[in-house]
């Protein structure tokens, strides 16, 4: 079954990673069972958006087959700054998507600056992958409270709020249409009551991968083991990515 | 690990589901079976834990009476309950539970709390530990449950949950450094981040636990496997370290 995994991360030197070259993350990726994946950077979420998405685009541009790079944007550099440098990565860089990641970047879901780039993201197509599951300032329904500003957005929650709140995640995939849960991190038993309860079309594999090795082949195992129909898992594993992408490939 | 292992494995980390006022002993059974896991430390559902304690210790006394080789049991006891749950803990102990299991999200305390304290003297009394479910902001992180281990350093504590997640990566291995009485319980966190605690605290501290039902047997297993710990740490992670702290009769 074609895996493609949405949410992965392009290694700098960050929480202790070392940079990689495209080719080489390509091939561990291929290890870890994924046909394509979603890549983002992670230095960019500490420090200089701009010059890391040049970077990871740098990193990945031999093996777009492959990776679907998404870029970020700081949303304290102010709505214009940021629409701007979203507008560039969409452009220049061919970006599919945008990153934001509130804990990291230090933002809160109700800074001004939020609704008009994920107004924009829309615009260009972008669907919004957002880190959640870390309090105080990304819990799902701060979220789904700017989802429902943005309806035309597709909105991704990258870990389904992860353990605490992934009840919220529920409810709020249920009450908002342009909801995604990402299933990237979670308990196994978090991942299986949320296939029971979310709409499959809305549901997306995600492992973290590129952060250490292995983090792949169990979050694999977990949505194997969750009792889904082969309907559901392929929806979760590769259907769902590649309708977001609106192409045939998903990459 | 199932099969690549030839020790008894003990479960430090088990909660049963809750069905018609009963606990689903033997839901677990079967999975326990079917993962080789031989003894389980388990606690009772939230509604026990967070308001019937008194009926979910006697059912669990019940469950260890009927399967003693297959059960040890946590006690529940909610401490905003006062004097009443310090009465409650002491017949559960004297019932043949096996330790204290606290969930300050669920019990709407926090660790630092003074209320807790009666409770955690009576674990000293009987020479019992305490289980904490941890990682849940604002009440039961790393640094909370070091603060109570500090407080009361001839008490056992488990850090549950490896304080899976928004604290794991950070604050669990600096917390436990702080207090040799905490023991982390690993289901839930990466591989990865057993090893960090391997590397940083030995293989003295650390329990195995499926988290089931938040997490699941075979993905605990399956993350421990490619880290290729040598027999001896497999042995205490498994086996050891639980048997010694829970008094496990194998």
């Amino acid at each position: 079954m074609k895996i493609i995994d949405t949410h992965t991360h392009f290694p700098g030197h960050a929480f202790g990673m070392k940079p990689k070259k495209g080719a080489q993350l390509r091939e561990e990726f291929k290890a870890e069972g994924f046909h394509g994946a979603w890549i983002m950077t992670t230095d960019g979420l500490l420090s200089d958006p701009a010059r890391h998405n040049n970077l990871l685009y740098e990193g990945v541009r031999n093996d777009l087959d492959f990776f679907t790079p998404f870029c970020t944007v700081n949303p304290h550099d102010g709505a214009a700054r940021a629409v701007k440098e979203l507008e560039r990565c969409a452009g220049l860089l061919s970006m599919k998507g945008l990153k934001l990641h509130s804990w990291l970047q230090s933002f809160s879901l109700s800074h001004p600056a939020v609704e008009p780039i994920l107004r924009r993201a829309s615009e260009l197509g972008l669907p919004v992958l957002l880190h959640d599951g870390t309090p105080p300032y990304s819990t799902p329904l701060q979220i789904a409270s700017v989802a429902e500003r943005v309806p035309g957005t597709t909105v991704i929650l990258g870990h389904s709020w992860l353990d605490d709140l992934w009840e919220d995640a529920i409810l709020a995939a249920n009450r908002h249409r342009n909801i995604f849960l990402c299933l990237c991190s979670l308990s196994a038993g978090a991942i299986r009551e949320i296939i029971r309860r979310v709409p499959p079309e809305r549901l997306l594999f995600g492992s973290d991968s590129g952060f250490g090795p292995g983090l792949g082949k169990a979050a694999i195992a977990k949505i194997r083991g969750a009792g889904a129909s082969a309907r559901t898992r392929k929806l979760i594993f590769s259907g769902n990515a590649m309708r977001l992408l609106k192409n045939e490939s998903g990459k | 690990m199932k099969g690549s292992v030839n020790f008894p494995i003990i479960d430090s980390a088990v909660r049963f589901r809750s069905g018609g006022g009963a606990f689903k002993v033997m839901e677990w059974l079967k999975e326990a079976k079917t993962w080789g896991i031989v003894h389980s430390v388990a606690a009772p559902p939230d509604e026990f834990v967070a308001v019937y304690n008194e009926r979910g210790n006697e059912l669990m006394a019940g469950v260890v009476k009927r399967y003693p080789r297959r059960f040890s049991g946590l006690a529940v006891a909610n401490p905003w309950y006062g004097k009443k749950a310090v009465t409650l803990l002491r017949k559960a102990f004297d019932a043949g539970l096996s330790g204290l299991y606290l969930h300050p999200g669920r019990q709407g305390f926090h660790l630092t709390e003074s209320i807790v304290n009666p409770l955690v003297r009576v674990c000293l009394e009987y020479g019992k530990p305490v289980y904490s479910y941890t990682g849940t902001p604002v009440c039961c992180m790393p640094f909370q449950l070091a603060e109570l281990a500090r407080r009361f350093p001839r008490v056992s504590f488990v850090l549950g949950h490896f304080a899976w997640s928004d604290f794991c990566g950070y604050d669990v291995i600096p917390a436990c450094k702080q207090a040799p009485n905490i023991y982390i319980e690993t289901s839930c966190a990466t591989g990865g981040m057993v090893r960090a605690a391997l590397d940083a605290l030995g293989p003295e501290r650390i329990l195995f636990g499926s988290g089931y039902p938040r997490s699941l047997p075979e993905h605990e297993f399956e993350k421990i496997r490619p880290l290729k710990l040598p027999d001896d740490v497999l042995r205490r992670y498994f086996t050891e370290n639980a048997k010694r702290l829970w008094q496990v009769p194998l």
